[in-house]
């Protein structure tokens, strides 16, 4: 196969087999794609590629892609429905398109709504330029599990988008519900690398997981706890550090926090004057002084009185507050024995080196190489928020923030001082707008919503998209002014990555029309009036792939830009579907102002700024864009050619804690103020609203499942991952479909060995499970890495499109278990609980 | 000459089957044939219990049974040592997986395209073998002789594995022989295998 060839290329393009977006080299020979390699020139790939990456070669020949625009001849929608769909020219659909768009916009332009998980599309061009220049809000239906509560509790906590910690040098990592560096996550690739190296040279891994994943059968310890109770973990062990082993950074957290903030009898900080700064307790003067005033002591503990008033510093009010998570109280809430989180609270107390420091690059920096990673398994749940906050506050009692060897979220800091941290008036770190979403958690609009994710009613929130789902459903509930008109959906499947597929096609089915971008003829587009073809990874042209938000990884040493170019021809008459709606926005007479938007959002500068007047392909586009970051010689023919633009990050763009100034809030007080929000809010749409979990400090509270252990749903169901399936995008390639075919425990139901010998169920048998919300069949696979009360079932499986035939009716569908309604959502976060109580039986 | 081995680090492998999918994409090997393979075995009782992954391969053993029992010669050794399958005079009688204790040999009986119906045009410009051999992995022998490392080898995300030649002394392989404690699989056939693991 390396024998002489006519021709032979190697392309420079990047992987979209997850959201890593990891920069690999396409091998061709006489025309035809036959390899793809890691690039070795790609920090994050190195020359290394996961399953899944090597597995996309086959999945661009795959002939049931769609070939043709499609437009349903069957009035009929329905899932199993066949749509009867006729072929029509681009020209035709392209006017039937235009013709829709032009009606829902003269009507109301919010009744538009755009559902994708195409990152690049979508935070580049869709959601800050080309829907709000149409007019709608209503452009990010994105997902309902990993991120919702996460990512709205790392932009409070630590700046970022996303959760991360220095594999380069921490000793001591706590994986709650993920497994990261195990090949799963966000930039998977790298991590998995890291960690391997890390582990190579001493790294203590305790995963803290219901399954026992390809991560516990690696981790040092592997942890099994009660789904949905993590947060309890947590407390629990912030609680022995804090009130048992006298174990915490004060330093860090009197200058660093708002640890030492003084806050009254109602939970508000004490204030010079009634908008002025917070105050702290100065134990120099003995006085109540302004936060930032120079050479203080900040009291971080003690009871103090100013201005007449009662108060305590922040940190006091927690200190008290988690004496309530005694490990005797915990143990009986997560079936993890008092003794172990006792040990692992001294373990990780003592790993992070309270004190320490260590030279990096010259630089004298605080040491504390310990983490605690937190993600979906633990977070998804009701009252996810808390779980995340409750983590993120053991991170920094420790002072394992932005250090070496501790918790970070990536790139808080821009190369050579492109972007940074801003604070609110009170000292507070606030994101930078580079790395996305422009989050901003302390003010807030007291207005009636009118977007379907009820922005004003969730303010402290990355996407509200189970809303869209929950206001589809029941409009009547929050009578918003418009009735949604017109869907369009890219690369997210919307009947088999929320609930049970009933409630959301019930809902779709309210939608007058639904256009559908789509490879296959999937669950999604069975339920649409015009499908068009969208183009597969290898034929598309995406520039920077890696978003400083979450995929330009850290842990790679670098910041890193990259370009996906097409490796092969588009299949048929496959487009981008940005190309098309960037054609229709033109036809409809607004590209010029998505120009102008873009012309702020991607950051052009003169002489690369777009004209409104002209038109551009999306090459010039590019050349716009790479130049305008990087100079006239680094434009796209240079990128197309080179692949990856690389900028080694120095010490303070790998280690900022030490350099900023902006504070970490280990106390929410701005929760106070949300509440007031929300609940005013509520009261102008006249509903009733629990604004009970909008509080300074978290609590664990227990999530639906938690409590609804009633004969005969007296087991729990959970989700995991595994290294070689994405999402349910990589279900239809046929050398994963083979792998997973052949794999333990892939395509099964996993149930614990004990339990399953008890309800008389035998390994490799086919068992029912079902849940309120409806019920699935699949085998058995009985084993011992599994917690007792919980049954496990991976990824995106059991697809039933026809459009599909590799990935139809292999694996089970774990979602068809997950209810969907606001009682299953957490209020701060509107994440959708993913776990739910199910029992078991032979389906024979 | 050289003499081609392989270790692989069992404490670092985390079962992602990267090695898996790399060798069928190098190879095009047939639809349910894995030259490269993640074994999967459970041990201990919950909550004591874990998954431990063993990657497989062809082992290109020092004395190749295979070769031995091969009735056409098919099966050869080079002098690095990769045992190698001659395509056009397998006959597919199959005494080499007979033969062989570790399994890596697949028969290749017909239709092995992935879509079923037609090959895809990949399948046809890197399929060098016909229908009724026996086939098994090769070492990435066309890498080999450009001087790459085999495809499992490049690709693993925790850069487990490790190739090179076992009878130069400064090569990485052979000193992992020499120092880690690395064993071959089932050592007490006597076959010498080329691949070793270090690790548990």
């Amino acid at each position: 196969m390396y024998g002489p060839a006519e021709s032979e290329e190697w392309i420079h393009s990047v992987c979209d087999m997850c959201f890593a977006a990891c920069g690999i080299l396409a091998r061709k020979k006489n025309g035809v794609l036959v390899k793809i390699e890691g690039d070795p020139n790609c920090p994050a790939s190195e020359g290394h590629l996961c399953p899944k990456g090597q597995a996309g070669l086959i999945g661009v020949y795959d002939p049931s892609r769609v070939k043709a625009p499609l437009i349903r001849t069957n009035p009929q929608k329905g899932i199993g429905v066949d749509p009867r769909w006729q072929e029509i020219s681009w020209e035709t659909a392209l006017e039937i398109l235009t013709d829709k768009l032009t009606k829902v916009r003269e009507k109301d332009p919010r009744g538009l709504v755009v559902s994708s998980f195409d990152q690049i599309a979508g935070s580049y061009f869709i959601r800050p330029a080309w829907a709000p220049a149409f007019g709608t809000p209503n452009s990010d239906w994105v997902g309902y599990f990993c991120g919702n509560y996460l990512h709205a509790s790392m932009y409070l906590t630590n700046g970022s988008f996303h959760s991360d910690f220095d594999l380069d040098y921490c000793n001591y990592a706590i994986l709650l519900g993920n497994q990261q560096g195990f090949m799963a996550g966000l930039n998977a690739n790298v991590t998995a690398r890291k960690m391997a190296d890390a582990r190579r040279r001493g790294m203590r891994v305790v995963t803290v997981d219901p399954v026992g994943t390809n991560a516990a059968a690696k981790a040092d310890e592997w942890v099994p706890i009660r789904p949905g109770t993590d947060g309890a973990f947590i407390l629990s062990l912030i609680n022995v550090l804090l009130n048992e082993l006298n174990c915490y950074d004060r330093d860090f957290l009197s200058r660093r926090t708002n640890a030492a903030y003084l806050v009254g009898e109602d939970g508000g900080y004490l204030k010079e004057g009634r908008d002025g700064k917070p105050l702290v307790w100065d134990l120099k003067s003995q006085g109540a002084v302004p936060f930032d005033e120079a050479n203080i002591d900040p009291a971080i503990e003690g009871l103090f009185s100013a201005g007449g008033e009662r108060c305590q510093p922040a940190f006091q009010v927690l200190k008290e507050h988690v004496r309530d998570y005694a490990p005797e109280r915990v143990e009986p809430i997560t079936t993890i024995p008092a003794a172990n989180i006792r040990r692992i609270a001294k373990e990780f107390g003592a790993a992070a080196r309270i004190g320490s420091t260590i030279v990096i690059d010259g630089e004298v920096l605080p040491y504390r190489p310990v983490a605690v990673n937190i993600y979906r398994g633990a977070g998804a749940h009701k009252h996810g928020t808390h779980t995340a906050l409750a983590v993120q506050i053991l991170n920094m009692i420790v002072g394992a923030y932005y250090v070496p060897g501790g918790h970070r979220g990536p790139n808080l800091v821009g190369p050579a001082g492109r972007w940074g941290p801003g604070a609110t008036k009170e000292g507070l770190i606030t994101p930078p707008s580079a790395i996305g979403h422009g989050a901003r958690y302390y003010e807030f609009e007291e207005r009636s919503p009118d977007d379907l994710g009820l922005h004003q009613l969730f303010p402290i929130t990355t996407n509200r998209s189970p809303m869209y789902e929950i206001n589809l459903t029941n409009p009547q509930d929050f009578s918003l002014p418009y009735k949604p008109e017109l869907l369009i959906v890219c690369r997210r499947n919307l009947l088999m990555n929320n609930g049970n597929p009933e409630i959301i096609a019930a809902a779709l089915k309210k939608i007058p029309f639904i256009v559908t971008f789509s490879t296959h003829l999937d669950e999604v587009a069975e339920l649409a009036d015009l499908v068009l073809p969208e183009a597969h990874y290898l034929e598309r042209f995406d520039l920077f792939p890696n978003r400083p938000s979450h995929t330009m990884s850290p842990a790679t040493g670098h910041f890193y830009w990259g370009l996906r170019q097409p490796v092969v021809e588009p299949l048929g008459q496959s487009r981008r579907w940005i190309d098309v709606l960037f054609e229709v926005a033109d036809r409809m007479g607004f590209l010029g102002d998505v120009y102008k938007l873009m012309n702020v959002n991607l950051g052009l500068k003169e002489p690369y700024k777009l004209d409104p007047n002209q038109r551009y392909t999306m090459d010039q586009i590019y050349d716009c864009w790479t130049k305008s970051l990087f100079g006239p010689e680094r434009g796209i023919e240079w990128f197309k050619k080179n692949g990856y633009h690389k900028v080694p990050r120095a010490v303070e763009e790998k280690y900022p804690g030490p350099f900023l100034k902006p504070r970490f809030p280990v106390y929410f007080e701005n929760m106070l103020r949300a509440k007031k929000s929300v609940a005013k809010v509520a009261a102008q749409l006249g509903h009733p609203w629990d604004t009970s979990d909008y509080q300074p400090v978290p609590d664990w509270k227990p999530c639906p499942a938690y409590d609804a252990g009633k004969s005969p749903y007296d087991l729990f169901v959970v989700n995991f991952k595994i290294p070689f399936h994405s999402l349910s995008v990589t279900t239809q390639n046929p050398w994963l479909n083979d792998l997973a075919e052949h794999h333990p425990y892939a395509y099964k139901i996993l149930i614990n060995a004990e339990t399953g010998k008890r309800k008389g169920i035998k390994d490799g048998e086919e068992i029912w499970v079902e849940s309120v919300a409806g019920k699935v069949k699949g085998e058995a696979k009985l084993t011992e890495c599994i917690h007792p009360e919980v049954v496990g079932i991976a990824g995106v499986f059991g697809s039933w499109a026809k459009g599909k035939p590799v990935a139809r009716g292999k694996g089970v569908h774990f979602n068809s278990l997950l209810p969907v309604s606001l009682e299953r959502v957490d209020p701060v976060s509107t994440g959708l609980d993913s776990c739910v109580r199910v029992k078991i039986s032979r389906a024979a | 000459m050289a003499r081609y081995g392989m270790v692989i680090d069992l404490n670092t492998c985390i079962g992602c089957n990267a090695c898996t999918m790399a060798c069928k994409a190098e190879h095009a090997t047939p639809k349910g044939i894995f030259w490269a393979k993640v074994l999967e075995k459970e041990v201990g009782k919950f909550p004591a219990a874990r998954r431990i992954f063993l990657p497989v391969l062809c082992n290109h053993c020092k004395n190749p049974i295979c070769q031995e029992v091969c009735p056409t010669g098919a099966t050869y050794k080079r002098e690095d040592g990769i045992v190698l399958i001659d395509y056009d005079m397998c006959i597919g009688c199959r005494s080499c997986m007979e033969a062989c204790p570790y399994g890596p040999r697949a028969f290749y009986e017909s239709d092995g395209a992935y879509y079923p119906g037609e090959r895809t045009a990949y399948e046809k410009s890197q399929q060098d073998f016909s229908e009724g051999v026996v086939m098994k992995c090769n070492f990435c022998v066309e890498r080999v002789d450009q001087g790459l490392d085999p495809a499992c080898v490049v690709t693993c995300v925790t850069e487990c594995r490790v190739f090179g030649d076992l009878d130069d002394p400064q090569s990485e392989v052979a000193r992992l022989v020499a120092d880690k404690k690395a064993r071959p699989l089932l050592p007490e056939k006597g076959l010498e295998p080329s691949v070793f693991y270090v690790g548990s």
